[in-house]
């Protein structure tokens, strides 16, 4: 013990005594300003990702009008040099929109909003159909695509995992300018790993890390075409940490690059459901179609794109306008746009309902208004459409028996919806 | 035992304090066994873990000991002799004061050390992890939430090593808040002892480690101000306390000049009102005197050395300032709380000299303070003089347990 006798180790432990005291209070400053700046930095990235969100969800709607509008314009007769310019004006809404998917994927994974549902399915049923799209876009770049098909079960969510080897297969083809694509797959010990392999330039192996993060984009050939935001392997990256799926990468500068991500085998859960066969392209002529939206526009693009089927369109801005009037009075705006058919006060009910979700502040949402309408007109299809990406509201609209659509609503999908809803409505109604 | 001002009276002024995992009681009977066996019934219950007393040094220790170990077997049982016990209903003499805490909410081990000049680090390191390891193998299951320490030291009051035991001792501790006081004997400064093991020890210390999931605070306090007087020690006798000359003259000759009454009147009541202390960065250090020596030298409690400077200090109300500390500390650890505190006989002495013993009673009862008078009081491996010391344990678990 410190030597000097009794009143110098009294001083040595006021001393202690004090630097402890001391030493204390720093490291509490300390850790509160570290917890305020956390807490600062947080908030400010909370902040951004809902302000991501918001104007994501802002731009949707606009777009979603505009692409309706061009979709519409598309199917009417045009001379040449329009029909190319509006070809090209449909291409550009579509990169925008895929695009902003990008941003709100993105967003909402920072969020944490995005909840995987996993389920056990043959790896097949997702590679096969990724095999036979890209096959096409690599053909069409001089690329050939080899698929070597696997017969093993995964557990993953279905969707999730194909945008992450989507994204490996557009990158392959992307880069790539001469040479093959590999989609093929490997067992491993832990589970099916599935590899997209390219014969394009490589990644050095210091750049390897960085691709995986925002907003990074190798340059080099092929990749002047792209209008991507670099956020397509972030995106994955984060997709595969929230399925607990590890990503790798192997690539030699010049010899190409394998992308792989590894899947948890999955258990047969007895017969599978046949595949659905692709609904033909029956036409909706004459359907019957009321469309609720408080978005003039989107009511006016809706009108011309149905119409442009051949459905009968009848659309109101508001549920109050419905209630009041029981669907039949409703303000009737498809009476000014080509094709649509006006019913009048007799007609009973419609063919199918397709309805905005969010219809404007104080009023009731879309799905209040199609169980409304449902009770009165049983059996009613129903599609709600909405720029509202939350899981809970996709299940809520499913639980209600209804079907559920994404802005921007892409037009094949809603002709493929609204064929299979009719023809599904028709079974039905000659089976009686 | 049957006179009913001595009665059996544990709970009855501290019942919102007893509750729960720590109870206390008051044995007012002379008898030590008549005592003994008053405390084990209003202490005993299954749960209980330990025992914690401050007895009068009028009590026949051998007596005193023989009862501790026949009844309460094999709970320890730790404590040391006063210059006043603090109870239920304040400040008492005579008498036996006692805390028992359930082994539930309690994990305690302790440890005696017997040669307090030989006390050297290795041997506090092991004494500690002991400490520790013994603590730990304990109920309450530590794996139910987290379990703090604080460390207790009763020491020999008289036995002037303090100091270096002490610093000795902090060094092992390392982290774990310690406090504890020094054993008095009814300002005899005769004999003073603590007990442990079964038989009360001279020249010797008691450590105790609590551990437990209830919240606590370890805190010191004193109500002195400074004056701008200095008085510079000029020849002291480091090892014994002893303070020959200050200012280059004789010592209690230039105290008494300092506080303007003559050598002859200079009293125990004179040093509780006119404290001396050392200033160490920023803080004062009271230094208190213990006696007045033939020789004209003044015998202090605490270690004095050559050539440093002591400034007179003196009192602000030290009712409202111990108030406000006790008030702090329910604020922070939540009612009803319980104290164990050691308090400088000083400040006793001062108290009765202003009249206040029975405000200071009132007050100590009301924050459930149980403790006795020291000759000197121990915080974080300081020894110091005319404090309040102690810790305060709240009775709630912490939020999220």
């Amino acid at each position: 013990m410190p030597g000097g006798g009794p009143y110098a180790a009294f001083e040595h432990s006021v001393l202690l005594a004090e630097q402890v005291r001391e030493r204390t209070e720093t490291l509490q400053q300390t850790l509160a300003a570290l917890n305020r700046a956390k807490a600062e930095a947080e908030a400010a990235n909370l902040s951004k990702t809902r302000f991501l969100a918001a104007v994501s969800h802002d731009l949707l709607q606009p777009l979603n009008a505009a692409r309706l509008f061009a979709s519409a314009l598309e199917g009417q007769a045009l001379p040449g040099e329009s029909r190319r310019l509006v070809t090209s004006i449909g291409r550009s809404l579509k990169d925008v929109e895929a695009l902003i998917g990008s941003l709100v994927d993105i967003s909402r994974l920072e969020a944490g909003v995005l909840r995987p549902d996993v389920s056990a399915f043959p790896a097949e049923e997702l590679l096969g159909v990724l095999a036979e799209e890209y096959r096409q876009l690599a053909t069409s770049r001089g690329l050939e695509l080899r698929y070597v098909p696997t017969r093993a079960m995964i557990e993953s969510d279905l969707s999730l995992l194909a945008r992450v080897v989507r994204n490996f297969l557009g990158n392959a083809i992307r880069y790539t300018a001469r040479g093959r694509i590999l989609l093929g797959c490997r067992r491993r010990p832990d589970g099916l790993e599935i590899q997209v392999g390219d014969t394009g330039p490589g990644i050095a192996p210091e750049q390897q890390r960085a691709i995986f993060e925002e907003f990074r984009r190798l340059g080099g050939e092929g990749a002047g075409d792209d209008r991507g935001l670099g956020l397509g392997l972030a995106i994955v990256d984060r997709i595969g940490g929230m399925l607990g799926h590890p990503l790798s990468l192997a690539s030699h500068p010049g010899r190409g690059s394998l992308f792989s991500v590894r899947v948890p085998y999955g258990r047969s859960s007895g017969p599978r459901e046949a595949p659905v066969p692709e609904p033909a392209a029956l036409p909706l002529e004459g359907a019957r179609i009321w469309v609720v939206d408080n978005d003039a526009d989107i009511r006016d693009g809706m009108a011309a794109l149905l119409g442009g089927w051949g459905c009968r369109v009848l659309t109101a801005a508001a549920p109050a306008e419905l209630a009041a009037s029981e669907v039949s009075g409703a303000e009737v705006s498809g009476a000014d746009v080509p094709g649509a058919d006006v019913p009048g006060a007799d007609v009973p009910g419609a063919d199918a309902l397709l309805v905005d979700y969010h219809l404007g502040e104080g009023e009731a949402d879309g799905l209040a208004v199609a169980d409304r309408l449902r009770t009165r007109f049983p059996g009613l299809p129903v599609v709600v459409i909405t720029a509202n990406h939350a899981a809970e509201l996709k299940a809520r609209v499913r639980q209600a028996g209804y079907e559920y659509l994404l802005k921007p609503v892409k037009p094949l999908r809603l002709r493929l919806m609204l064929t299979a809803l009719l023809e599904a409505q028709r079974g039905r109604c000659s089976a009686r | 035992m049957s006179a009913p001002d001595a009665a059996l009276d544990p709970l009855l002024d501290a019942s919102t304090h007893a509750a729960g995992p720590m109870r206390a009681a008051v044995s007012r009977l002379a008898d030590a066994e008549d005592a003994v066996a008053e405390l084990d019934r209003a202490l005993r219950h299954p749960g209980l873990g330990f025992v914690l007393f401050f007895c009068s040094a009028d009590y026949s220790l051998s007596a005193l000991s023989r009862a501790f170990t026949h009844t309460f077997g094999e709970v320890p049982v730790v404590g040391c002799t006063t210059a006043g016990e603090i109870t239920p209903r304040g400040y008492e003499r005579g008498c036996i004061v006692a805390l028992g805490l359930d082994a539930a909410a309690f994990s305690v081990s302790c440890a005696l050390v017997d040669d307090l000049d030989r006390f050297d680090l290795p041997e506090a390191q092991q004494l500690v992890e002991g400490l520790i390891d013994d603590c730990r193998g304990r109920p309450p299951d530590p794996s139910e939430g987290v379990e703090r320490r604080f460390a207790l030291t009763l020491l020999d009051g008289l036995s002037s090593r303090e100091e270096q035991v002490l610093a000795t001792l902090e060094a092992a501790l390392g982290r774990i808040p310690s406090f504890g006081g020094s054993a008095g004997d009814d300002n005899r400064l005769a004999h003073t002892h603590v007990y442990a093991g079964g038989r009360f020890h001279d020249r010797a210390a008691v450590v105790v480690m609590v551990a437990t999931r209830l919240p606590f605070e370890v805190f010191t306090t004193h109500h002195l101000r400074p004056l701008d007087h200095k008085l510079v020690v000029t020849r002291a006798d480091s090892e014994t306390r002893r303070v020959l000359e200050l200012n280059a003259l004789p010592a209690a000759e230039e105290y008494a000049r300092l506080v303007g009454v003559p050598v002859a009147a200079l009293d125990a009541a004179t040093f509780a009102r006119h404290p001396l202390a050392v200033r160490i960065a920023e803080a004062h250090y009271v230094r208190s005197v213990q006696r007045v020596n033939a020789d004209g030298s003044l015998s202090f409690y605490c270690a004095v050395e050559t050539g440093i400077v002591l400034t007179a200090m003196q009192s602000a109300p030290l009712l409202e300032q111990l108030e406000a500390v006790f008030a702090g500390l329910v604020e922070r650890l939540g009612e009803p709380t319980l104290i164990i505190g050691c308090d400088c006989f000083l400040r006793r002495l001062e108290l009765e000299g202003r009249d206040q013993l029975e405000a200071a009673s009132r007050l100590l009862g009301h924050y459930g303070v149980i403790g006795f008078n020291t000759y000197g009081e121990q915080h974080h491996g300081m020894h110091l003089n005319q404090t309040f010391t102690g810790v305060a344990i709240g009775s709630a678990l912490p939020r999220g347990d």
